[in-house]
């Protein structure tokens, strides 16, 4: 298996800090938190906006899109999960476009279709996506199940279950169909521009740690933690199914 | 493999992956089951909320007790053709009150708050809009005065019924240049004169 490290990104080999350290420990602090275990907060106030709102309201829904990626912590985990081993810059952009063409596509066609599906079911799809990368990660399909789907499809699919999890969240809350499609393309845009913060954010946490040693050597235990995070979110996600139906 | 497939991490042993995959499925059951239902949905099948403490996170509290006395007012407000009026309860933090007000016209109205104290004519406006009626509930977020603005633009003289019961502690009416205080009424219906 190739190793290889691509020049774009060994320049910066001894120049980037601790902080990406500190990054991703504050990543695993946060899913500590037990009592923060409502993935996609749409806290009282912006709910009551997008119930009340009338026409097009490009900028509160962009910052509404943008606020939901940025603390949408399944979100976060699977892309950490998703450009934990990729080197190349072009590989990162080539995963997150199919990520971004498959929760654009599902998150439109929901919302102007109509489409709704369960929302617990969705994160639970979401949890399980996490999980799958780490798994994948650790090189559980590879060597253990003798299999190698393609990731790129996978994270193509899992962009389609993301979208749709937007979908039906946002149509939770929308009622009035004014300005309804310039709303939409608003909140895509602003999930566009929260994992662009989130995956620089990331990506340069991930760079600093993998030119250190320690990331060889706890780099299996990382995806382990992503795994046990997946299972966590998709096993509360059900239980929600369950219960709450 | 395509160039854009992931290198594994190291050359790990399919026993290794299947213990770190069982022990990432069992810490997250234990977490689960131990930390978040209890915290989050109340649900203890292990005991491990009750015994942390934890379920105090997820206590429903659809009970709010109230402070001051149970109150009710009625009013009939007529409006001329663009007349307006305002109709305001002094409510502190946190009371709340239910609402109902039907007029005979669509009129044009603004429910707004005042915080007690503060400089001039500021207001915090919930919600205008036109409508002939609204029925709700209103918890005030600040201490000070409650309650609508209503103007009539039609041509008309349009008459306002307002029912209310809650925990304010006034009610006043305000005009152009006239203002004055209404009588509420008590539980056992009788009138209370304002503070």
């Amino acid at each position: 298996m190739g190793l290889e490290r691509s020049r774009e990104f060994r320049t910066d080999r001894d120049r980037v800090p601790l902080a990406a350290a500190l990054v991703a420990v504050a990543f695993l602090a946060f899913l500590a938190l037990p009592w923060v275990a409502h993935a996609h907060p749409m806290d009282g106030r912006n709910a009551g906006f997008v119930e009340a709102v009338s026409g097009a309201a490009p900028f509160p829904f962009l910052y509404l899109g943008a606020k939901h990626m940025v603390t949408g912590y399944d979100h976060l985990l699977f892309l950490v999960g998703v450009v934990f081993f990729l080197r190349r810059f072009r590989d990162v952009v080539l995963y997150v476009s199919l990520f971004t063409v498959g929760h654009s596509i599902t998150l439109l066609a929901g919302v102007l279709g109509g489409l709704r599906a369960n929302p617990y079911l969705i994160d639970a799809v979401i949890g399980f996506s996490v999980a799958y990368k780490g798994f994948e990660n650790i090189g559980g399909f590879e060597r253990v199940l003798g299999v190698r789907p393609d990731t790129r499809i996978a994270v193509l699919l899992f962009g389609l279950f993301h979208g749709f999890g937007l979908a039906t969240k946002l149509q939770e809350f929308t009622v009035v169909k004014t300005g309804l499609v310039a709303n939409i393309l608003s909140f895509n845009a602003g999930v566009e521009v929260g994992q662009g913060i989130a995956l620089t954010a990331v990506v340069l946490a991930l760079r600093g740690w993998r030119s250190r040693t320690s990331f060889d050597r706890y780099a299996f235990a990382t995806n382990t933690l992503l795994i046990t995070a997946g299972f966590l979110l998709a096993g509360h996600q059900l239980f929600g199914y369950l219960v709450y139906p | 493999m395509s160039p854009a497939e992931a290198p594994q991490a190291g050359r790990t042993g399919r026993a290794r992956i299947l213990a770190a995959t069982g022990l990432a499925i069992l810490a997250a059951a234990l977490a689960l089951f131990g930390v978040v239902l209890p915290a989050e949905h109340r649900f203890d099948p292990l005991g491990t909320g009750k015994a942390l403490g934890l379920l105090a996170l997820s206590q429903e509290r659809p009970i709010a007790a109230q402070e001051r006395e149970y109150r009710t007012d009625t009013s009939e407000l007529v409006l001329l053709p663009d007349e307006w009026v305002e109709y305001k309860y002094g409510l502190e933090q946190g009371a709340s009150m239910l609402f109902s007000w039907q007029a005979t016209a669509t009129v044009s109205y603004d429910f707004h708050s005042q915080p007690e104290g503060a400089a001039g004519r500021f207001a915090e406006s919930f919600e205008a809009r036109d409508a002939d009626h609204a029925y709700g509930s209103y918890t005030a977020p600040f201490l000070g005065i409650h309650g609508w603005y209503w103007q009539n633009k039609t041509a008309d003289t349009v008459t306002l019924r307002l029912d209310t019961a809650g925990f304010y502690t006034s009610a006043v009416e305000f005009r152009d240049r006239v203002s004055g205080q209404h009588t509420l009424t008590d539980l056992r219906g009788e009138k209370i004169a304002n503070p």
